[in-house]
C-alpha cells in the first residue's frame, strides 16, 4: 500500500541554523506514529513543514501520492490533513459552540454562505452538537472559550482538529500541560479513533507514546536518529543516551 | 437551542422594532432641521458600521475608509452633475460598482503585499497604505478638475429623483435615508451572522487556526474589504445628496477619522455599536456647532482620546457605548415587567454571542 | 535654468526640514514602537513656541533650544500619559495620536489665533547671496547647513557610538536586547526625546520659510510618512535619501506641474510600498 504521507529529503534552515535536515519519513494509512525527541529537536518545525505553515528550503512532501510541497495551508486541510497545536490555538472570544461550528464548516461549501444565519443551519448545529458531545463539551457550549479551564481547552483543541474529518491527524503534544488523569483521558481518546484516521503525533509523555503508537521516530538535531516499534525504542541505547536522565520514564510501564 | 424564539432575542427584536418605528415617525414631530440631524446620524452610522465589518469583525484596521465614502459620493455627484443622469437609483448603482471596483483594486496590494493579520510583516505597513489610499484619491480628485471639480469639489447636487414624480423634498429624503439605511444594516447584519460572518470572527481571533481548518483567509479578508467598501460607498451617496456637495475632503483622513472614531466610540463587540457612536457623535457635533464652533476640532480630538483611553478593551475588541446601551436595555427588560408584577422573561443562552 | 537652480535650493531646504521630521518619526517608531501621527502637530507647536520666544526676547538660538526642550517634555508627557498604555497596539496609537494632533492644533489656534504668523529670518541670516547671476536666500542655505549638521551628528551616533549600537540591536530584537542587561529603557527614552526635540528644531527653523499657522503640520505629517516609507527605517542615510527624493519632487512638482505634484508623491509612496517595502535604504524592521 502506498504511504499516505511521505517526505523526501525535507530540510529547512533559518539563517545558518538547520532546524530540519533531510528527513525521509513515510506514514502508512491507519498507522499511529509518534515523533519524539528532546526540546529543540525540530519536531514542531517538521509539523509546520507538513502542514504548510513553513516552506521547506529543500525536499518534498507528498500526501496521497500528490506533491504538496508548495500547497497552501488551507488546501492541505481540504485534502484531508488536519492538525492540533501545542500552544492551544482556539477562538478565545467566541463561545464553544461557535468554535465548533467554525471548525466544522472549514471544509464545507457552506463556509462561503453569505446570507443565511449560521445558527439556522440545522445540519451544522447538529454536527456541532455531535462533535461537542464526543468531547464532553456540550454542556459548556455557551461559555466563552477564553474563560474555559485549560483541560477543556485542550479537549476543544483536539475536537477542532477532528472537525474536518481528516485522514491524517497531526497532533502536536496533545497532552501538554495536562494532569495525569486528563492525560490518560486523551490517550484513551486517541486510541479510540477509528482506523480510518492516521495519526502522527509529537509527544513528550511516554505513557501516551507507548500507549498509542505503532511506530516511534526519534528526531534529534533535526534528523531522524532512529525509529522502530515501541519495544525497540524502549531498548535502544541511543534513545537512552539522548533522553539521559529520563531513563526511569522510559523504563516505566 | 430548544426553544424556537428565545426570550432574549424577542426582547432585542422588540427594541429594534420600537426604535425603528420611533425613527420612522420622527419627522412628524420634529422640525426639519432636527430630522436632518437624525438623517446624518443614520448616514454616519451606516458609514461606521461598514468600517466595523472589517475593523471590528475581521480585525482589519483601516485609516482610509473614507476612500470608499468619497468614491460613492463622487460617483453619484459626477453622474448627476457631469453626465446629467438624474435617477437616484442609477447613481446608487453606479456608486456601488465604482466603490466595489476601487476596493477590489486597492485590496490586492493591501492584502497581497502589505498584509494584515497572520503572516503580515507589521500592521504599520497596512495602516500607512490605507492612509495613502484615501489621500491618493483625494489628491486625484483635486488633480482631474474637469471631472471632479478640483479642490473645491462640486456643489449643487440636486434633490434626488426616484424615477416617479418630481424630485423628493427634504422630508421624503429622510425616509429614503431611513429605507436605504435599514436595508443596508439588515444586509450587513445577515452577512455578519452568516457562515461567512462567523468566519470573519474566527479570523479576528486566530487567523492561523482558520487556515489550518481549511479557510482561505486571504479571500475572506479581501472580500470583506470589498463588502465594507460597497456599504461605505452607499453611505457616501447618501451623504452627497444630504449635503448636496462633494469635496476632496470626503476621501481624506479627516473623514476617515470620523469613521473609526464612531467604531471605537460605539464599540466593536455589538453589531449596532457604531450606530450608537454615530448618534452620540452627531449629537455632540450639533451642540458644538451652536455653542463652540471654533473649538470643535478640540472636542473631536478629545472624544477620540477619551474613547481610546477610557473604553476598556480586551483582545482587540473595544467595549464602547454599544454594550452599555445593550446592558441598559436588558436591565429595563428585567425591571419594567416587575413594575407590573410580572415575572421577567428568562433569557435562554443560545451560544450565539453577539 | 537659473530658476531651476533656485528651485533646487528651495527643494533642498525643504528636504532637510522633512529630514528632521522623518528622522524623529522613525526614531520614535524604531525604538519605542510608537506610531506618532501627532508628529506634524508637534512640529507646528515647535514653530509657535519658537515664534513666541523670538517675539519676547529676540533670540533665535534661544528659541531653537527652548522649542527643542519644550517639545521633548511635551512629547514625553504624551508618551507617559497615553502612549505607554498602548504598547504594541499600533492602530490604537495611530488613532490616539490623530486625536492628540487635533487637540494640539486647536489649542494653538486658541492661543495664537487662526491666522498665519510670518516669522522674520534671524539677524545675519537675511538677504540673498549672489553667485553669478543667481540669488540664493541666505536663510535657505542656513537651513541646509543645520540639516547637514544634524545628519552628521545622527550618522555619527548611529555608526560610532554605543547608543547607536543599542538602538540597532533593539530594533532587531527588543526583548533580547533588554534581557542582555542593557538599559534599553534609558536609551530608548533618550532617543524618543531626541526625536521629539528634532521636531521642535524643525518647527523653529522651518517657520521663517513657511510662516506659522495651525495647519502647517498636517500636510507635512503626510509627507513625513512618505519620506519614512520611501527611505526605509533603520538607517539615517535612508531617511535622508527619502527626504531628498520627496523634498525635491514636491518642490519641483509644485513649481512646474502644480496640481499633479501632490498626487505624484503618493504614487511614489505606494510604488515603494509595493516594490520595496523596506524602502530605498533600510531594513525590514519597520
Amino acid at each position: 500500500m502506498a504511504p499516505l504521507l511521505e517526505t523526501n529529503g525535507l530540510s529547512v534552515h533559518f539563517g545558518g541554523l538547520a532546524a530540519v535536515r533531510s528527513v525521509n519519513l513515510a506514514i502508512e494509512p491507519g498507522e499511529r506514529l509518534a515523533l519524539i525527541g528532546p526540546n529543540g529537536a525540530g519536531k514542531t518545525t517538521f509539523f509546520n513543514l507538513l502542514t504548510g505553515q513553513l516552506k521547506p528550503s529543500s525536499g518534498k512532501v507528498f500526501f496521497k501520492g500528490q506533491d504538496i510541497t508548495h500547497a497552501s495551508v488551507f488546501s492541505r486541510t481540504h485534502m484531508g490533513m488536519s492538525r492540533s497545536f501545542q500552544i492551544t490555538s482556539l477562538f478565545p472570544l467566541q463561545s464553544v459552540m461557535v468554535n465548533a461550528m467554525i471548525g466544522l464548516q472549514g471544509v464545507e461549501k457552506s463556509r462561503y454562505g453569505f446570507y443565511r444565519p449560521m445558527f439556522k443551519d440545522k445540519d451544522l448545529v447538529k454536527a456541532a452538537q455531535e462533535l461537542l458531545e464526543s468531547q464532553e463539551l456540550w454542556d459548556l457550549r455557551d461559555e466563552i472559550v477564553g474563560s474555559l479551564a485549560y483541560g477543556q481547552q485542550r479537549k476543544l483543541e483536539i475536537g477542532l482538529s477532528l472537525a474536518s474529518q481528516p485522514e491524517l491527524l497531526l497532533l502536536d503534544e496533545p497532552s501538554c500541560g495536562l494532569t495525569m488523569v486528563e492525560s490518560a483521558d486523551i490517550t484513551k481518546r486517541i486510541k479510540a479513533l477509528g482506523s480510518k484516521i492516521t495519526v502522527l503525533m509529537i509527544a513528550h509523555d511516554m505513557d501516551l507514546v507507548f500507549g498509542v503508537a505503532d511506530r516511534v521516530v526519534l528526531l534529534h538535531y533535526g534528523e531522524i536518529a532512529c525509529e522502530g516499534t515501541c519495544e525497540e525504542i524502549r531498548q535502544n541505547a541511543m534513545v537512552r543516551e539522548i533522553y539521559m536522565g529520563s531513563r526511569k520514564q522510559l523504563g516505566g510501564k | 437551542m430548544s426553544r424556537r424564539f428565545p426570550a432574549a432575542n424577542m426582547q432585542n427584536a422588540a427594541a429594534v422594532f420600537v426604535i425603528a418605528v420611533i425613527v420612522l415617525l420622527l419627522p412628524l414631530f420634529l422640525p426639519t432641521h432636527w430630522s436632518s440631524l437624525v438623517a446624518k446620524m443614520m448616514i454616519y452610522g451606516l458609514f461606521a458600521t461598514s468600517l466595523n465589518i472589517i475593523w471590528g469583525y475581521a480585525n482589519i484596521p483601516s485609516f482610509g475608509h473614507a476612500a470608499f465614502f468619497g468614491a460613492g459620493a463622487y460617483s453619484a455627484a459626477i453622474l448627476v452633475l457631469k453626465l446629467g443622469i438624474t435617477s437616484f437609483w442609477l447613481g446608487l448603482l453606479f456608486a456601488i460598482v465604482v466603490s466595489a471596483a476601487i476596493a477590489a483594486i486597492l485590496g490586492i496590494p493591501a492584502f497581497r503585499v502589505f498584509g494584515v493579520g497572520a503572516g503580515a510583516v507589521n500592521p504599520i505597513y497596512f495602516l500607512l497604505a490605507t492612509i495613502a489610499f484615501g489621500e491618493l484619491l483625494s489628491k486625484l480628485a483635486i488633480t482631474i478638475r474637469p471631472v471632479t471639480g478640483g479642490s473645491t469639489g462640486m456643489s449643487g447636487v440636486p434633490r434626488a429623483h426616484l424615477g416617479f414624480g418630481s424630485a423628493i423634498n427634504e422630508e421624503q429624503f429622510y425616509y429614503l435615508v431611513f429605507g436605504i439605511g435599514i436595508v443596508c444594516l439588515f444586509l450587513m447584519y445577515r452577512i455578519l451572522h452568516s457562515h461567512y460572518g462567523y468566519a470573519l470572527r474566527g479570523i479576528h481571533d486566530n487567523e492561523k487556526r482558520m487556515q489550518a481548518l481549511g479557510y482561505n483567509t486571504w479571500l475572506y479578508k479581501y472580500t470583506s474589504w470589498i463588502v465594507a467598501g460597497v456599504f461605505g460607498g452607499i453611505a457616501g451617496v447618501l451623504f452627497c445628496y444630504f449635503g448636496s456637495t462633494v469635496m476632496p475632503n470626503n476621501f481624506a483622513m479627516a473623514t476617515s477619522d470620523i469613521s473609526f472614531l464612531l467604531v471605537i466610540l460605539g464599540g466593536t463587540t455589538v453589531f449596532f455599536g457604531p450606530l450608537v457612536g454615530s448618534i452620540f457623535y452627531v449629537g455632540i457635533e450639533y451642540v458644538a456647532s451652536i455653542y463652540l464652533q471654533e473649538r470643535w476640532p478640540l472636542i473631536f480630538g478629545a472624544i477620540i482620546v477619551i474613547a481610546i483611553m477610557a473604553t476598556p478593551w480586551s483582545k482587540d475588541r473595544y467595549k464602547g457605548l454599544g454594550p452599555g446601551v445593550l446592558l441598559l436595555w436588558q436591565w429595563l427588560c428585567r425591571v419594567v415587567p416587575r413594575l407590573w408584577g410580572r415575572k421577567p422573561a428568562q433569557s435562554v443562552p443560545t451560544g450565539k454571542g453577539v | 535654468m537659473s530658476q531651476a537652480v533656485v528651485t533646487g535650493l528651495n527643494g533642498l531646504s525643504y528636504a532637510f526640514i522633512l529630514f528632521l521630521l522623518a528622522a524623529g518619526f522613525s526614531l520614535t517608531f524604531g525604538v519605542m514602537g510608537v506610531l506618532n501621527l501627532a508628529h506634524g502637530a508637534l512640529y507646528m507647536l515647535g514653530a509657535y513656541i519658537g515664534m513666541q520666544v523670538i517675539a519676547s526676547v529676540h533670540q533665535f538660538w534661544l528659541a531653537v533650544v527652548v522649542a527643542a526642550i519644550a517639545l521633548a517634555i511635551i512629547g514625553y508627557a504624551l508618551y507617559w500619559f497615553f502612549l505607554k498604555k498602548l504598547y504594541n497596539r499600533v492602530p490604537e496609537q495611530g488613532v490616539l495620536t490623530i486625536g492628540l494632533a487635533l487637540i494640539i492644533a486647536n489649542v494653538v489656534m486658541w492661543i495664537w489665533g487662526p491666522r498665519a504668523h510670518s516669522m522674520m529670518s534671524p539677524h545675519g541670516l537675511t538677504g540673498v547671496v549672489h553667485i553669478g547671476s543667481l540669488g540664493f536666500p541666505v536663510y535657505r542655505l542656513f537651513v541646509v547647513g543645520i540639516g547637514v549638521l544634524v545628519l552628521a551628528l545622527l550618522w555619527y551616533m548611529q555608526d560610532r557610538t554605543r547608543v547607536g549600537a543599542i538602538i540597532r540591536a533593539g530594533m532587531d530584537n527588543k526583548d533580547m536586547t533588554v534581557s542582555l542587561g542593557i538599559n534599553y529603557g534609558l536609551v530608548s527614552t533618550f532617543v524618543f526625546l531626541l526625536g521629539m526635540a528634532l521636531a521642535g528644531v524643525a518647527g523653529v527653523i522651518g517657520a521663517p520659510i513657511t510662516g506659522a499657522y495651525p495647519s502647517m503640520g498636517d500636510n507635512l505629517l503626510l509627507l513625513t510618512l512618505i519620506v519614512v516609507v520611501v527611505g526605509g527605517t533603520g538607517y539615517i542615510q535612508g531617511t535622508m535619501l527619502g527626504a531628498l527624493v520627496i523634498g525635491l519632487l514636491d518642490t519641483f512638482g509644485k513649481a512646474y506641474i502644480p496640481r499633479v505634484a501632490l498626487f505624484f508623491a503618493w504614487v511614489v509612496f505606494l510604488a515603494i510600498l509595493l516594490l520595496r517595502p523596506s524602502g530605498l535604504i533600510g531594513r525590514k524592521v519597520f
